[in-house]
């Protein structure tokens, strides 16, 4: 009999899926595939599709492990599936990234029809980002496939991928909020309202997007079925496959955060004297793990890039996530993940009853936490006191937090205090140490050339 | 209610007739594309493209 973690509800062996389940033990996560399942699951390895799939990095790897790991009364078998460092949602993604999840879905769903398989299933949640590729790790999602019958997942791949990505070609409002608002996908109905007009002069969103809110399903004609097949099924996916290729994951007229480093002259000397004192911070530290928020365009997180770190990079504007995720194949390691989240408002838990989905800080720990440029618009901009950052920080980091400090008196921040009557006027360098000093213990501190920023590196002292 | 009549469809229902349709009108762009080509095969030899014929890197 399984035992599962107390302390962690949402692998307490409760699924949506009556295929299966994803349950927790000794630090491991395994997967167990119920009896109702034993002939897909079989299908799925003796027609190769398994092996193939997981082969080309397409599908996570497993390891079968019913002998030594039995489940719940009515298993089939137990799987210890390969584990994965970090679990990102569709709405911390930019728009890139929900095309290439999207399009891996097709992709797979073709290579399944050649062996006779299907996915019962489209949503983005089984897709995860492992080294800077997409990674499907729902297992349990194919089924078989007769032929004959359309994709029972079409509607849900819509609502999923197509046509947040639709909103975002015509609106230019990145993917990722649409996503927070309808994580189980976009209706129809309700993309088509926000649609302008001229979307409907392309073919592909009527098809796929305006059709759906013409046709009543009540006036189905009953018994008989229009006939479909395999064939059919390979055209429609062709065509999806094409016009998520086709369609614009930029639009980078409303400037965000995207050009902060390249814009400013006054940049050109202070990013030269903040790069050599970060170089010398981050030297030789002993870390498997980064955290960077605030990361901007990722330009320190790429600094990063050659050693070997797994790093989670983090910004409120998805124009930034999306240029660091789109500069990966260049980068001498790919482990690297842009998530587009703010951090006066991390993601939330989610799912049923809040348990199925952790929350961002539930999951965000890393040996190092960065926090460049940031502070001054978490304290002045979004009035967050520095003991409150300090916690937080401590919370997220495991070891090492390397914090600039940006003096009142500096420009930007200036800048952000301009037009406001009431911000936390403590904000000041010995209350930003002495609030830090209850979490962390002041390692280096480093002036950046030619300005009043300090670089800071800390080191944890109390446990979380 | 506007868009009431979708929250009971089952997933495969609700859009078998729009799988179906989309796939007949794709089968028939096709079709005609087709059609277009060997249309305009046949009328219009092919010819070689003049950058074909003068670039001295094309053997």
């Amino acid at each position: 009999m399984i035992q599962t973690s107390p302390d962690d509800p949402i692998w307490s062996g409760y699924s949506r899926d009556p295929s299966g389940f994803m349950f927790k033990l000794n630090d491991q996560y395994y997967r167990q595939v119920n009896q109702l399942y034993a002939g897909d699951y079989d299908l799925l390895l003796s027609s190769g599709l398994y092996h193939e799939l997981s082969g080309k990095n397409m599908l996570v790897s497993h390891e079968d492990v019913s002998g030594s790991v039995p489940g719940t009364p009515g298993y089939y078998r137990t799987l210890l599936p390969r584990q994965l460092p970090f679990i990102s949602y569709p709405y911390e993604w930019s728009p890139s990234q929900l095309r290439d999840a999207g399009l891996l879905t097709l992709r797979i769903t073709r290579m399944a029809m050649e062996k006779g398989m299907i996915l019962k299933d489209a949503t983005p949640f089984n897709v995860q980002f492992v080294e800077g590729r997409p990674l499907f790790i729902d297992t349990l999602s194919f089924k078989a496939y007769d032929g004959a019958g359309p994709w029972i997942a079409y509607r849900q791949f819509c609502e999923c991928f197509l046509f947040p990505l639709y909103l975002h070609h015509y609106l230019g409002t990145g993917t990722h909020r649409l996503l927070g608002a309808w994580p189980e996908g976009i209706p129809a109905i309700q993309a088509a309202r926000m649609l302008p007009g001229r979307s409907r002069l392309n073919a592909g969103a009527w098809m796929h997007l305006f059709l759906q809110t013409k046709i009543r399903t009540d006036k189905l004609p009953g018994g008989r079925r229009p006939a479909f097949s395999a064939v059919h099924l390979q055209r429609l996916l062709t065509h999806l496959e094409s016009i998520l290729q086709k369609l614009s994951t930029d639009n980078f007229s409303d400037k965000g955060w995207s050009g902060y480093y390249e814009d400013t002259i006054l940049s050109q000397a202070y990013l030269a004297g903040k790069e050599r004192c970060f170089l010398e911070l981050i030297d030789q530290l002993p870390m498997a793990s980064a955290l960077d928020l605030g990361a901007n365009d990722g330009y320190f997180t790429r600094l990063m890039a050659h050693k070997k770190v797994r790093i989670m990079a983090v910004d409120a504007d998805w124009q930034c996530m999306e240029t660091l995720y789109r500069s990966l194949p260049g980068l001498p390691s790919r482990d690297i993940l842009p998530l587009c989240l703010d951090i006066a408002d991390p993601t939330p838990p989610g799912g049923f009853a809040g348990t199925e989905r952790k929350s961002f800080t539930a999951r965000a720990k890393a040996d190092l936490v960065m926090a460049l440029a940031l502070i001054h618009h978490l304290t002045l901009s979004r009035n967050i006191p520095l003991p409150a950052l300090a916690a937080y920080f401590a919370q997220l980091a495991d070891q090492y937090l390397i914090i600039e400090f940006v003096p009142l008196t500096d420009e930007k921040a200036q800048a952000l205090i301009r037009n406001k009557d009431s911000y936390h006027s403590d904000y000041n360098i010995e209350n930003f140490e002495s609030s830090f000093s209850g979490y962390f213990r002041i390692e280096r501190k480093m002036q950046i050339e030619q300005t009043g920023r300090i670089l800071y590196r800390m080191r944890k002292t109390t446990q979380s | 209610m506007i868009g009431n009549f979708l929250l009971y469809i089952d997933p495969g229902s609700g859009s078998y007739l729009i799988q179906v349709i989309i796939a007949a009108v794709l089968g028939a762009a096709f079709f005609f594309k087709n059609l277009w080509w060997k249309f305009r095969s046949f009328f219009i030899k092919p010819k070689k493209k003049p950058s074909e014929k003068n670039d001295p890197n094309i053997p």
